[in-house]
């Protein structure tokens, strides 16, 4: 590990209960989690300015905060309406000033599985629900269509926020003081579960990057015994026989060995992801719907 | 089409405001059902928007912004239906398609933007590195309104280019094709880099095991189709309790260290 990532704060001192003023202010700061949303660590940058206010009071030492700042930018996906339940448990972490590892583990640990919940809940039940109910009152001209949607889709969503913030809150100040006996062997549990969550979402996130390459290879008499269909070999169909997700984990030890053992900074690998992606394009050898530059022997298939 | 500057302004104006909150803000006003009737009281037609907001909205369940995947965009979708259908008096459902091919624009500024915006990263990195929360929220801001920004220009254009549009939109789709192919492709691998700097600082060399153990308990869930979509709930419980043997294990080792207790095992 580098000499500069700091593992402890500095002062260890907790911090007194973050005031409800400033809690309210991170719930309200909460909503711009996506406001500047990448594919390289998504949510990052929203996160970390919702959290600020709550940072800023915990952390008086301003190397803590710079450290504190600097660990919370890492790579973050989760349900933008339910992201205050990560947040109050981080904040409750931060205030015990806790192994800075621990954070990051338990961070990502909470905040991936949530993204799941949280669309399933909302995009997935309640907003299908409430367009039930409204679209046909606007389709038949009826303003109060739009305006009970808004209501009820906005109202369970600043309800969800708020709640979850505080609910969090208390819930990690109590989880966190049982932890501190065991501090040591916490922290190394916390990493094998943040471990073990990157690595699924290594295969859940990553699935998206595979091959599309797909080789017409003659025809054959198809299912009915009468007509002839083309055939084609899928070359992503033989690295699935390897291993599924092989490109998505390689391409992320890639990323690893670059960053830790060759000092490539981050800007420099989405340099190189540019080039491999838009290279791809051109000869059309990663999968998705489009027309390659060069006309290729094959197709390309999403 | 007659064009009038101040409908244009205020168009311009609410396709701000719809593009940023399609991801951060309320989340809600862009849905067509709401965006629809405000773009009909600018251009003085509410019952048109009420009806194109409600058929959207419609079209659109089943169709929400999850995990990542981007459907063709609903705020230059509802603006340039709204547009074609007051302006250029197309009926509902004609609108609604002739809007398609903005929306696929709509989806390539967001898959510019989103790659992009990685460049945003280091500067954040280095605010954080100075403790300067201002240099966050400028990032912030950037992004909000290089975002908005182009959504308005595309709502500019459909309403200035009207219907013929389309046209030209089209063949520049078709010919930038390989160039958004290759460019979401990128797109899709940046987390990777992510993941990187996030092993870079979790691993240890006692976890490897762990991390393939993470992957593979993802596949297996993510392939059975009745679990897929809970696939990281599901892993994560397997991995609670990972942990807490993990917990167990390692505070036995540490006892026994400091020659406390025999476990009598």
């Amino acid at each position: 590990m580098e000499s500069n990532v700091m593992t402890t704060y500095k002062d260890t001192t907790p911090a007194p209960r973050v005031e409800k003023k400033i809690l309210n202010k991170m719930v309200w700061r909460s909503m711009q989690l996506q406001a500047c949303f990448n594919y390289e660590r998504m949510q990052s940058a929203g996160w970390l300015w919702a959290m600020l206010p709550g940072l800023q009071a915990v952390h008086k030492n301003k190397d803590d905060l710079a450290a504190s700042m600097t660990h919370n930018m890492d790579f973050l996906n989760t349900h933008p309406f339910a992201v205050t339940f990560v947040m109050g448990i981080v904040l409750s972490m931060e205030q015990m000033k806790t192994d800075i590892q621990t954070i990051r583990s338990v961070r990502i640990s909470v905040a991936a599985p949530l993204g799941g919940i949280g669309d399933a809940l909302f995009w997935y039940t309640l907003i299908p629900i409430t367009a039930g109910l409204t679209a046909n009152m606007a389709i038949e001209g009826s303003i109060i269509g739009p305006i009970l949607y808004f209501i009820i889709a906005f109202g369970v969503e600043m309800a969800l926020r708020y709640g979850l913030m505080y609910w969090s809150y208390n819930l990690g100040m109590k989880a966190v003081q049982m932890m501190t006996a065991n501090a040591k062997a916490f922290t190394h549990a916390a990493s094998v579960l943040g471990v073990f969550v990157v690595g699924a979402l290594i295969s859940n996130y990553g699935a998206g990057t595979k091959l599309g390459i797909s080789i017409p290879n003659g025809q054959t008499v198809g299912e009915d015994g009468e007509t002839m269909v083309d055939v084609f070999i899928n070359i992503q169909d033989y690295l699935n026989m390897i291993l599924p997700c092989l490109i998505p984990l390689l391409f992320t030890l890639m990323c690893y060995f670059l960053i830790s053992k060759k000092g490539w900074t981050p800007v420099k690998c989405i340099g190189l992801f540019l080039v491999i992606g838009i290279v791809g394009g051109i000869f059309g050898i990663w999968a998705g719907s489009y027309t390659p530059l060069v006309p290729v022997p094959w197709n390309v298939v999403a | 089409m007659d064009i009038n500057i101040i409908e244009l302004v205020l168009l311009a104006v609410v396709t701000f405001i719809f593009a940023i909150d399609q991801f951060s803000l309320t989340e809600i006003i862009y849905r067509p059902i709401i965006a629809c009737p405000i773009m009909g009281i600018i251009l003085g037609d509410v019952q048109t928007g009420l009806v194109v907001g409600g058929t959207y909205e419609l079209m659109m369940i089943g169709n929400m912004p999850v995990g990542g995947a981007q459907p063709p965009n609903a705020v230059l979708g509802s603006v340039v239906a709204m547009v074609f259908a007051v302006k250029a008096q197309l009926d509902v459902n004609a609108a609604l398609g002739a809007c398609m091919i903005f929306a696929t624009f709509g989806q390539y500024i967001v898959t510019l933007m989103f790659s992009a915006a990685s460049g945003l990263m280091s500067m954040c990195d280095k605010a954080a590195a100075e403790g300067n929360p201002k240099g966050i929220t400028k990032a912030l801001n950037i992004h909000m309104l290089c975002l908005g920004g182009l959504f308005a220009v595309i709502a500019i254009i459909a309403y200035v280019g009207g219907t013929a549009m389309s046209e030209p939109l089209n063949s520049l789709a078709e010919k930038a094709s390989w160039f958004m192919g290759g460019l979401s492709a990128a797109g899709g691998m940046m987390r990777f880099v992510g993941f990187g700097i996030l092993l870079k600082i979790m691993m240890s060399n006692d976890l490897w095991g762990w991390l393939l153990a993470g992957f593979v308990f993802a596949l297996i869930i993510g392939n059975i189709d009745p679990l897929a979509k809970a696939t990281l709930i599901l892993v994560a419980f397997v991995g609670i309790c990972f942990a807490l043997l993990d917990f167990k294990l390692t505070t036995m080792e540490n006892n026994a260290q400091q020659g406390g207790v025999s476990d009598g095992i």
